[in-house]
């Protein structure tokens, strides 16, 4: 035979992604969300900064003013908020790029004879848009630096979190077109689906938020849910899990609908396993109550004192609440104490006594407002939302010791009179022309060996 | 140049084995109990005119169109359509591959997936003459070059059977002599090929047997001598015989 080797069944890897990467930076898609990105950005960034600083001149006469102020919410939030309408919007065609144009061209048909498996050529383009969602990141994490250089403060835990739970939201935008991308015959089309899904989450969002029951549980579905707890200064287990089983379920989906030649019945029965597994870890990972508080003012936590001793509460907690989700009662409850609860204590139970209650209902009902917890065989009730009232309440339910003081580990805040006017020259300026010239070197000829270019036919 | 030289006789083993092969669009059908061999080195021929099926075919022999029946048997053991590739290599017709991309580029990647050596990787682009090409994008390439591209891609792997739709499509009278000689090369050297090809001139100058395919259907197999016979025409011409049994 002719062939100097036999076919091998694995071919190695890094021509692949190699190659995965080349083709997503050389389409224009990537290019021109990145020159779209700065922009948008850099107005949330300088917006932020200016807000900030407003919110400073009164809180530097004031320290208990002072401790509001924080990064996280203040300058981070918004600008990665800038950089998740970009991700939302933008990122789905350069995602879909990497898959659709392949199909397109027909050069599919060449790429799934080489010896790499479905799920290989699917992670490849993966790789690659996660190396696009890292060069999208980048004006975004240069408002950071921006803001570092003019004295801001930067805690590293939350911001890394909430960059780790952009990262994850990008992914799962680019899995979801990776999949809209395989199942359509043009790249037109995959892109109305994947925009269907994430407009859609939006809608999604906005329609239902603050409603009970069914509506709610169809609220958590969207996808801005997945950045939510990040930006709260909250890691998740299983919130990560969650969604890292909804992307390698995409994946997995995505490499059963890639390969030609087999009949769509097929594919359809082959997605089942695919989609139960997925179901299935989804439904373990929505069990995993673990989470961490990473956020420096540790808004999502007791005193830290406080949390040793309700740590120490072993019996089981019932919190019964007489208020319907909807009321901004419930939800201070649920973010000042309940939340709180549930991480610090080991074993914490919820009931919503007025489940299918509606907020409108004017219907006079006595107990309405009223929680009552119940603790080992006694229980109390109050109608405070505060921690200060219902934390004494429990280490009197539990004949616990409350804890003496909490001196020393008061959030400070960061207050900061400063002007980021004068990172629109990056924003518009240098970073463009950064990006531009990236893209002129994306463009360069590759350096092609003499003896390729001897010789041949006329 | 005639391909008599290299036909196989009848005692060659058998590589590939073809039986009942069927494919419907909808209820039209695209081919109909298609069965027929391979044996090393050969060149065999899929002629017919345009909607013969030719391209059907070897995308179903593939394994990248769904069967609707058939089976398709390597080197005595039956090879599903997933594991076609693992014996197989396909190169559709009208596919421009990575439009973006330098035409190098594509070399390189498929020469890296393979493992070809800097001389196996000089040698091919040398023997399809793709030099001149090698810095300008796919998107730019004339016809001809494309078709050098897809050609050198094909050659660059190592797999014992090239499946090629059209190979001399956008190639000129010289070109084409110059292609049909790579191809004539390879095989010698112990490459087969399946070439579906409308023009009867140019299956004719690089075939060593072949499937005249219409409407679907084998109306014949075999050499050109075997077809002669089989139409009653000693000195008849591919085209005499095509006409005869179509």
């Amino acid at each position: 035979m002719r062939s100097p080797k036999p076919y091998a069944p694995h071919a190695p890897l890094h021509p692949l992604i190699a190659k995965e990467l080349a083709e997503i930076a050389s389409g224009l898609a990537l290019w021109t969300m990145l020159l779209l990105v700065c922009p948008l950005v850099g107005f949330s960034f300088i917006q932020a900064v200016s807000l900030y600083g407003e919110a400073s001149v009164a809180a530097q006469q004031s320290p208990v003013l002072a401790t509001s102020l924080s990064p996280l919410d203040g300058i981070l939030v918004p600008t990665f908020g800038a950089f998740y309408v970009a991700v939302t919007l933008l990122f789905p065609f350069v995602a879909i790029r990497a898959l659709g144009q392949e199909k397109e061209a027909g050069a599919l048909r060449l790429l799934v004879q080489l010896p790499y498996r479905s799920l290989t050529l699917v992670f490849a383009k993966l790789v690659a848009v996660l190396a696009a969602w890292s060069l999208a990141s980048i004006p975004a994490l240069s408002a950071l630096a921006i803001w570092a250089v003019v004295g801001g403060h930067l805690a590293a835990s939350e911001t890394l979190n909430l960059l780790f739970g952009h990262l994850l939201y990008g992914l799962l935008v680019g899995a979801i077109a990776l999949f809209a991308a395989a199942i359509s015959d043009s790249s037109a089309t995959a892109a109305i689906i994947a925009l269907a899904v994430t407009i859609g989450s939006w809608v999604l969002d906005f329609t239902l938020a603050g409603h009970s029951g069914p509506s709610a549980w169809l609220a958590q579905l969207s996808l801005t849910q997945t950045l939510r707890s990040f930006e709260q200064g909250l890691f998740s287990t299983g919130l990560v899990l969650g969604i890292a089983a909804v992307i390698c379920g995409l994946a997995a989906l995505a490499s059963v609908w890639l390969r030609p030649g087999t009949l769509p019945q097929v594919k359809l029965v082959r997605s089942v396993p695919c989609v139960l597994a997925t179901v299935a870890v989804l439904a373990i990972a929505s069990q995993v109550g673990k989470s961490v508080d990473v956020a420096e003012d540790r808004r999502n936590s007791f005193a830290p004192a406080d949390q040793q001793v309700l740590a120490t509460l072993r019996l089981p907690l019932v919190v019964t609440v007489n208020l319907v989700p909807e009321d901004p009662r419930y939800v201070d409850l649920q973010r000042n104490v309940l939340a709180k609860l549930e991480r610090a204590m080991p074993n914490v139970s919820v009931v919503l006594a007025s489940r299918g209650r509606d907020f409108a209902d004017k219907s006079p009902d006595n107990s309405y407002g009223e929680i009552e917890y119940d603790y080992g065989n006694r229980s109390d009730m109050s109608r405070s939302t505060s921690p200060r009232e219902i934390l004494p309440l429990l280490y009197a339910l539990a004949s616990a010791r409350p804890p003496t003081s909490s001196s020393g580990t008061d959030y400070p805040g960061y207050p900061l009179i400063a002007s980021a006017d004068v990172a629109w020259l990056w924003f518009l300026g240098g970073l463009p022309l950064l990006i531009a010239l990236g893209w002129l070197w994306s463009l360069r000829p590759p350096s092609i060996p003499a003896s390729f270019s001897e010789g041949g036919l006329s | 140049m005639m391909a008599s030289t290299a036909v196989r006789d009848a005692s060659s083993p058998v590589l590939l084995r073809v039986a009942n092969l069927a494919k419907h669009y909808d209820r039209d059908p695209a081919i109909v109990d298609v069965s027929f061999s391979l044996v090393p080195g050969e060149v065999l021929g899929i002629v017919g005119p345009n909607g013969a099926g030719k391209t059907t075919l070897l995308e179903t022999l593939a394994g990248l169109l769904a069967a609707d029946s058939g089976t398709v048997v390597w080197q005595g053991q039956q090879l599903p359509p997933h594991r076609r590739k693992e014996a197989l290599f396909y190169l559709p017709d009208g596919v421009r591959p990575y439009r973006d991309r330098f035409a190098a580029d594509v070399i390189s990647f498929f020469a890296s997936v393979y493992r070809r050596s800097e001389g196996d990787v000089a040698a091919t682009i040398t023997c399809v003459g793709l030099a001149p090409a090698l810095n300008k994008r796919v998107r730019a390439l004339s016809k001809g070059y494309n078709r050098r591209l897809l050609l050198a891609v094909g050659l660059l792997t190592p797999h014992d059977v090239l499946l090629m739709d059209e190979p001399f499509d956008g190639f000129d009278l010289r070109q084409t002599r110059a292609i049909v000689q790579v191809v004539r090369d390879e095989a010698a050297r112990g490459r087969t090929f399946v070439l579906a090809i409308h023009q009867l001139a140019d299956a004719e100058r690089v075939c060593d047997r072949f499937i005249l395919l219409a409407g679907g259907q084998v109306r014949g197999i075999g050499t050109l001598a075997q077809l002669r016979a089989q139409t009653g025409s000693p000195g008849g011409s591919m085209e005499e015989i095509f006409l005869a049994l179509t």
